[in-house]
């Protein structure tokens, strides 16, 4: 009896929780579609089919356990991947973000110029006929209008009421914007076009000037060209994500847009010596500062391990004191080593008795990156040889010492080859994750120093991975398209150093 | 005694030596969280008085909304964690226990993704958030609840791969018996499962909050406002730039947020370094 309520209770929990989940996929779907986003739409609507049939169904029972893992991993690291792949094909970067649609609107939007004399009036902003419109006062021929998108209503000069200086502050039908508004409406008004005469216009400048300017550039929509209604200019689509007049490819009109320029991210990296270069010489950085790493950190933990590998006073002190870089949170680490390598009051230069700009510096820089690292890393290597020092059994060392060998070479011929042999999986781990230590660079000497007065990237101390965050969001022209490739490349370096790692440790067929 | 030197004192050098190396950065910090002047400039190694003063003005200057970012990393690191092992535990079952087409190379395809790293495609991530942003405003860019969806699916992978690897351990006799008694596989999950695995559950949820807790750059991007902001980017934000300035407070606030990871971290090592030689977890 007990069991039969509860499994209708479950049930109809079950039914309850499927439609709240329905309904709030389905309400942002519709929302995803209604802000033209159809590739998220649609996949919104595959999740509630798939929870739908997977839930109410008994198809699948594997697929219970899999959907909302799976659904997480295809929404957050499944579709960046492939974006990034995408991505890597456009010429997306600052100037060229949006759609072509959009660029064509803003274009248009942008391309006006003011009439010859740079006529400008006093105006107030308001609503007429309960639309946007501008009250105007052209103060030297002493006339007053109103002027809204679609039209021009002149005044009488009676009708208006002025201030001191002469600008119509009131008219019939005109209902000024209260101060308070001001702000809000905005952009309501700024960048519009109010209807002055023949081909001229007022667009505001701030909220009491505008100016009368007239188009330039009009969209010719069949040839998909602009054309400079002045000098009769055309603009061509250049193929890259914008128009262009003739060969000049300076001569282009912003905004552009994301265009597909397929593998030219790729192809100036190898061929564009202003890309190559700088990615030649991160990489180079990359290798070595990983190698570093991985070599100091072992050397160290490994020296420990020895050290620490048979009983000895305050053994267990020394332990937790050792591991404690490791327990720390690491953001929390590098910001107090990058205060304590502060050249004027760091601790460092205190201790050292030294007035070394350890950050401005290339080769400081790279000294202080490597020694932080160490810092942070070498209790890895200390678990994790102890750990192998422990694996490795005893009569193998005790046959060794019969046949007459002395502790070194016991430890040369015998201990370290095993030990290379059980870690050689996690130096490899190691460097692959080194390879990408973005938090280390970026908190410490955020890639620096680098000359960025000169326009330059890749600072001395940018790893691949720094590097491509800079070319993304650091610097003043964010080329998503460009990092993007470099991503992928670095995933291709990354992936078959770690794949080569486990299938040195055999991982994947024990767990498979 | 001669033997002593011989054998040990190498041994103690070396480990006291590391063991300064160690210690040197933390004693600096604590000692210049009770300095009262909160300079960066160190006058004395020798700490010469203990002041409050920076810890004070943690909890009360308006310039550190100090309890809202840590409110904000526990909120964010603890549902992180928690969403992402009930769901990962869920997906692991089903990989090492139930049988289905296309299972090996799902495993295989796992594990290729769980090596992407994440900060690979971050600027995918933002274009892709930046877009949920315009129809979704509560959980795309800028957002909390963003930010833990996208780290919610880059903890699945390694969380399924973690988790996989001990509900293997477990014999598989435990819920055949249950199957003769006639469960199915979700009440074999349920009943069998998950008491069994309470313990590593648990483990792997402290891990989980470990890694998000320290999350840095994912954080910094979708965290734009001072209040929503993690402590790990509300701290790296008050000190960037401003070294000198703010090191006092920015040291009270690091000793107070490193001590929970801490105390957690010493308590759990046994299962992190087991974690660790099996390739995966911080490191």
């Amino acid at each position: 009896m007990i069991s039969v309520s509860r499994g209708k209770l479950a049930l109809t929990a079950k039914i309850v929780l499927l439609a709240l989940i329905s309904a709030i996929f389905l309400m942002l779907a519709q929302s995803a579609f209604a802000q033209k986003e159809y590739v998220i739409g649609v996949f919104l609507f595959a999740v509630i089919l798939l929870t739908l049939f997977t839930y109410l169904t008994k198809k699948s029972i594997p697929l219970k356990f899999f959907l909302p893992g799976i659904l997480l991993l295809l929404a957050f690291v499944v579709s960046p991947i492939l974006y990034t792949v995408t991505m890597s094909g456009f010429n997306y970067k600052t100037g060229n973000i949006v759609s072509k649609d959009e660029a064509v609107l803003q274009i248009q939007n942008r391309a006006f110029e003011p009439d010859s004399a740079g006529t400008s009036f006093d105006i107030k902003i308001g609503t007429f006929e309960s639309k946007p419109a501008i009250l105007v006062s052209d103060i030297e021929n002493k006339r007053y209008f109103l002027s809204t998108f679609e039209k021009r209503v002149p005044l009488s000069n009676g009708a208006v009421t002025l201030n001191e200086y002469l600008v119509a502050q009131s008219a019939p039908g005109f209902s000024p914007l209260p101060t308070d508004q001001l702000a809000a409406a905005d952009s309501t008004y700024s960048g519009k076009r109010f209807i002055f005469k023949d081909e001229y216009f007022l667009s505001l400048e701030g909220l009491d000037v505008a100016i009368v300017a007239r188009q330039t550039l009009t969209y010719l929509e069949q040839q998909d060209v602009f054309k400079n209604i002045i000098d009769g200019t055309i603009y061509k689509d250049n193929g890259r994500g914008n128009y262009q007049a003739g060969l000049d490819s300076a001569a282009i009109l912003e905004p552009g847009w994301r265009a597909p320029i397929w593998f030219e991210n790729y192809s100036k990296l190898v061929t564009d010596a202003r890309f190559r270069d700088p990615l030649i010489r991160v990489f180079i950085w990359t290798v070595v500062f990983a190698s570093a790493t991985v070599l100091t950190t072992f050397a160290l933990g490994l020296l420990l391990a020895l050290a620490l590998n048979k009983p000895l006073h305050g053994r267990r002190i020394y332990r937790s004191i050792l591991v404690l870089p490791y327990a720390m949170p690491s953001v929390m680490s590098i910001l107090i080593w990058g205060g304590m390598f502060n050249s004027e009051f760091g601790a460092i230069n205190a201790l050292l008795g030294t007035d070394i700009a350890w950050f401005q510096n290339p080769n400081f820089a790279r000294t202080a990156v490597i020694v932080v690292n160490l810092w942070l890393g070498f209790p890895y290597f200390y678990l994790v040889s102890s750990g192998a020092l422990q694996a490795i059994p005893n009569e193998l060392l005790e046959a060794a010492a019969i046949d007459g060998a002395n502790p070194r070479q016991i430890f040369r011929k015998i201990t370290m080859p095993l030990l290379l042999q059980i870690l050689s999986p996690l130096l490899i781990a190691s460097f692959a994750f080194n390879f990408n230590n973005f938090n280390l660079i970026y908190l410490l000497t955020g890639g620096g120093p680098r000359n960025s007065l000169d326009g330059e990237i890749a600072g001395a101390t940018d790893i691949l991975i720094s590097y491509t965050y800079q070319i993304a969001f650091g610097s003043s022209t964010q080329d998503l398209g460009l990092a993007s490739a470099i991503s992928l490349i670095i995933f291709i370096l990354v992936a078959s150093i770690s794949l080569y790692g486990i299938r040195k440790s055999k991982v994947l067929e024990s767990f498979v | 005694m001669n033997k002593w030197l011989k054998q040990d004192l190498w041994r103690h050098i070396v480990a006291l030596t590391t063991a300064i190396f160690a210690l040197f950065p933390l004693y600096l910090v604590i000692i210049s969280s009770f300095n009262s002047t909160g300079s960066l400039q160190i006058t004395s190694f020798v700490p010469r008085e203990i002041s409050w003063n920076n810890y004070k003005l943690l909890f009360t200057s308006p310039a550190i909304p100090y309890l809202t970012w840590m409110k904000n990393s526990l909120l964010v690191a603890g549902s992180v964690a928690l969403i992402s092992v009930v769901i990962g535990s869920a997906s692991a079952f089903a990989f090492s226990r139930l049988s289905f087409k296309g299972r090996k190379p799902g495993i295989q395809l796992l594990l290729l993704v769980q090596m992407f790293p994440a900060i690979l495609a971050i600027s995918a991530v933002y274009v892709i958030m930046e877009r949920v942003q315009t129809f979704a405003p509560g959980i795309g860019l800028g957002t909390q609840g963003g930010l833990v969806l996208v780290y919610l699916g880059g903890a699945m992978g390694v969380n399924i791969w973690l988790l996989k690897g001990f509900v293997d351990s477990i014999p598989k006799e435990l819920d055949e018996a249950a199957k003769i008694d006639g469960a199915s596989e979700v009440q074999t999950f349920w009943l069998i499962f998950i008491p069994l695995a309470t313990p590593v559950l648990a483990v792997v949820t402290l891990l989980s909050f470990i890694g998000t807790f320290n999350e840095f750059i994912l954080a910094r991007l979708f965290l734009v406002d001072m209040e929503s902001r993690t402590i790990a980017v509300g701290l790296q934000q008050f000190i960037g730039g401003q070294y000198s300035q703010n090191w006092g407070p920015f040291a009270a606030g690091s000793i107070i947020a490193s001590i929970p990871i801490v105390i957690i971290f010493l308590s759990l090592q046994k299962y992190i370094v087991n974690g660790l030689t099996a390739g995966s977890v911080k490191g």
